[in-house]
């Protein structure tokens, strides 16, 4: 890749001219390096493996997984809940911080919102991995069928249904709606076949204030619908958990807990792409480090609520002292999953509140340390949500222990291949900042404008 | 003469060429702005705004609401299947399925309206590329050949204007 | 409409295990191989729960025949996704292995790991496919399966007594296990017949529910053991 023209100098950057936001923001879809193949071939190869995997374990039976009486959830449901629960980083990035005016958000919203819909597609794929008929999946689907027998909708996997299909619905929508105009000006920009692909995209975008004001519109109402949707998916997808008698796990505070935890995974993987993007698409005149500060800053407030909800949890368990719920809650504390438990609270708790706390530390490296720290930390949540408890219920006879096996362990890490390789195909084809909207920030009604703090679209902020 | 119009580098020049447009005797519908990021700032910016979207999302979320009541009372009445004891027909875990398609209406009644009402999908219209590197047009389409003149003086008189006739 | 009910009385239990082998072949439940078992495969529908108290030489052994408890208030069946697991007019849980998409959500919420996932398609060594009950279908690999208390046997004879215009009598069904328990530990009948033999053990006062504190109610009685080897 050609090197960038050197930086404007100034103590604080401005924005760049019109063109040469055009010029950046649109260089990674002209130009493409040896890094981009290689990266392709390398991460396309990991999710290869994966499909093939899973096809034998479709064609050689389930048996081939780790998957065991009494433990019959494992990395899949694992990996289900924590993509879904990344996913959470589009909603609360784009739509929030839309409906609030947060002027920072503007070269932010569209990595998030791309996040969020891999993501959610990554983590809906899961359902299906983990099922034992794979191809009966459709029956969740409310069709008139020959028998006229329906999906049953007093279940919480019924709800997943509805729940992530709307979710992922709203969120392709909202992802896809404001990328028309700047296919708009990928159109203007090329010729030949990508002017042809892209004048299809563009849906005959011209620009006028009408269009602009229907397209704002419908952004704001998407983004109050989609807040809520969000909240309930989670809350359902906790609801998988809450639901079944099992020690530790029927808890009212499943809900509001993985939708806090859904928020937090999903800030943590937001930092760690936009670090990346950053740093290879030489976007430094974009994402300035006010942005990392800012989102790091949300990271430690989510991190001190999962403190709390964790802490929540485990003393109203204590305190009951129910004798199956406490031997899970020994389990994960102090035998055999203590190693792992306090893992995760390092990786969500202490990191998080030094890295973050401390404004020396909150750099652009402390958050990716910081947001690997989270990713690991979610994830292994999960995890101990669902297997100690599982191989723990009631009837110590069927006490037992899960052993993951290879082809579980390759599905659950290449999720990560196909989600890096899903976002490097994604900035290679449409502009992974918002060019409209980044533009749009110099242009803010005075209304939304209060006199006392000036809207200063990519200033530092010192607080 | 398919359309006459004008380019400028920011907001102020294009609104003193819409004014000069208005003060030339041009109606507002024929005046053609297209700029490349919303810009509510100035009053060209502003035009058009009024719009029923917000009703029709509340209507698409009515009607998601109905079918989704719909869908669980007919589904679960036409085979009553007893699971654990609960009621057939039980409130609690048919909110969800109700919440859930309300919003999923609102969200497809929004964007329907936005396609249909931003006239997305359909070709034709004045444009100019240079709109993409930050111009913005001001122009009348199809102007009466009497007038095409005044317009590219009126046009003209803004600094920094480029104007165009096609 | 008759209510299906079980006990077991543990005094009499000796944990010989001839109700897990009977059970095996009436309801065509395949052996998994030692190495799956070892897995955790294997698909007891009644296994027996043995538990030790004490040090050797003081060491007792308690045994607990631990099938499908055909809940009232089950939580395995609001959470299928597909109905495969509802509840029927007579009180028995029932599980329909063509309606099984494989999900293990009601695995998870049974509280007494009765329920059992096919890991593999099935398959017997000659010559014990001959054996295969014709009455009993076999089930794929992916879906649920659990005890049933024989249902098969119960619409058997409940269908002949009505071909006969004669009511079913008490003790005429009979599960496979209380068939082949050689010290008539497990009785089966009608619960909402108040004399017939289940019901009259049910209400001893030696009588208790398994997890009853869960709030499942259980259509299974357990009499607890009097006899004390210390005393």
């Amino acid at each position: 890749m050609t090197r960038p023209t050197p930086r404007l100098a100034a103590a604080a950057p401005r924005m760049p001219a019109d063109q040469r936001i055009n010029s950046d923001l649109l260089r990674p879809l002209t130009e493409t390096s040896w890094r981009f193949y290689a990266l392709v071939a390398v991460f396309g190869g990991i999710v290869l493996a994966a499909i093939v995997a899973w096809l034998s374990q479709v064609t050689r039976g389930f048996g081939i997984t780790g998957i065991r009486w009494p433990i019959y959830w494992g990395f899949y449901v694992t990996s289900f809940v924590f993509w879904i629960g990344i996913s959470h980083a589009g909603t609360l990035i784009s739509a929030i911080l839309r409906l609030v005016n947060a002027g920072w958000r503007r070269p932010v919203t569209r990595c998030a919102e791309v996040i969020t819909v891999f993501a959610l597609m990554i983590g809906a794929m899961f359902p299906i991995v983990h099922l034992g008929r794979p191809w009966l999946a459709f029956w969740l689907f409310p069709y008139p069928s020959e028998r006229m027998i329906w999906p049953n909708l007093r279940s919480p996997l019924v709800w997943d249904f509805f729940a992530i299909n709307t979710y992922l619905t709203g969120s392709v929508l909202f992802l896809f709606l404001p990328m028309i105009p700047d296919f708009a000006v990928v159109r203007d920009k090329s010729t030949g076949r990508r002017h042809r692909i892209y004048r299809a995209l563009a849906l005959g975008w011209r620009g006028t204030p009408r269009q602009w004001h229907r397209l704002e519109t419908a952004m704001q109402i998407m983004a109050i619908a989609i807040i809520p949707v969000a909240v309930s998916v989670h809350t359902i997808v906790s609801f998988d958990f809450s639901m079944a008698p099992v020690p530790m796990w029927q808890t009212t505070i499943f809900g509001p807990y993985f939708v806090a935890g859904a928020i937090f995974s999903g800030i943590a993987a937001l930092l760690i792409a936009m670090a990346v993007l950053r740093r290879f698409l030489h976007l430094e005149d974009y994402l300035h480090p006010v942005h990392f500060e800012n989102l790091g800053k949300l990271l430690l407030v989510m991190a001190l609520l999962w403190g709390y909800f964790v802490f929540n949890e485990r003393l109203v368990t204590y305190y009951g002292n129910k004798p199956a719920e406490m031997a899970v809650f020994w389990r994960t504390q102090r035998e055999s999953f203590a190693p792992l438990y306090w893992t995760m609270v390092t990786g969500n708790f202490i990191l998080p509140l030094l890295l973050m706390g401390i404004r020396r530390f909150r750099t652009i490296t402390g958050c990716v340390i910081a947001s690997i720290g989270v990713v690991v930390g979610m994830w292994l949540e999960r995890f101990l949500i669902i297997v100690p408890a599982l191989g723990h219920k009631y009837l110590p006879y069927s006490f037992a222990v899960y052993r993951p096996q290879p082809v579980e362990i390759l599905i659950a890490g290449a999720t990560f291949a196909a989600m890096t390789l899903l976002y490097v195909l994604f900035a290679k084809v449409v502009p992974i900042i918002s060019i409209w909207e980044l533009k749009a920030g110099a242009h803010v009604p005075s209304a939304l404008v209060p006199p006392a703090t000036q809207e200063h679209p990519l200033g530092e902020l010192h607080l | 003469m398919k359309a006459v119009y004008g380019l400028y580098p920011d907001g102020q020049t294009a609104q003193q060429a819409v004014n000069r447009l208005r003060a030339a005797g041009f109606a507002e519908r024929d005046i053609t702005v297209l700029s490349p990021q919303p810009m509510e700032d100035y009053e060209f910016g502003q035009r058009d705004k009024a719009t029923w979207m917000w009703w029709i999302a509340c209507a698409g979320g009515a009607v998601g609401m109905a079918t989704a009541f719909g869908l669980a009372w007919i589904t679960e009445a036409s085979w009553p299947m007893n699971v654990g004891g609960l009621p057939t027909f039980a409130w609690w875990p048919n909110l969800i399925i109700i919440f859930e398609l309300t919003m999923l209406g609102a969200i497809v009644a929004t964007v329907a309206t936005l396609v249909v009402t931003a006239r997305l999908g359909r070709a034709g219209g004045l444009y100019d590329p240079a709109v993409s590197d930050g111009q913005i047009l001001v122009g009348i389409e199809h102007p009466p050949d009497s007038a095409v003149s005044e317009l590219q003086t009126a046009l003209g008189a803004v600094r920094h204007a480029t104007v165009k006739t096609i | 409409m008759p209510k299906w009910g079980m006990t077991a009385d543990l005094d009499r239990c000796n944990g010989c295990g001839a109700c897990v082998t009977a059970c095996h072949a009436e309801n065509n439940i395949s052996t998994v191989g030692a190495d799956e078992a070892a897995r955790g495969r294997a698909k007891h529908w009644i296994r027996v729960e043995r538990y030790w108290e004490g040090e050797f030489p003081d060491a007792r052994l308690k045994f607990r025949p631990v099938m499908c408890q055909q809940c009232d208030n089950a939580p395995c069946e609001p959470v299928c996704p597909t109905y495969a697991s509802h509840h029927t007019a007579d009180g028995l849980n029932a599980q329909v292995y063509n309606r099984c998409i494989g999900t293990r959500y009601c695995a998870n919420a049974c509280p007494y790991n009765v329920r059992f996932f096919d890991f593999f398609n099935p398959s017997w060594d000659k010559p014990l496919h001959l054996q295969l009950n014709p009455d009993v279908s076999l089930r794929e690999v992916g879906v649920m399966e659990k005890c049933t208390f024989c249902v098969q046997r119960i619409k058997a004879v409940t269908i002949q007594a009505k071909a006969d215009d004669r009511p079913v009598a008490d003790g005429e069904i009979q599960p496979a296990c209380a068939q082949a328990c050689p010290a008539q530990a497990l009785v089966f009948g009608d619960l909402d017949d108040p004399e017939s033999a289940v019901s009259r053990l049910s209400r001893s006062s030696r009588g208790s529910k398994l997890l009853e504190d869960l709030g499942t109610r259980p259509s299974v009685t357990y009499l607890d053991r009097q006899s004390r080897t210390d005393a």
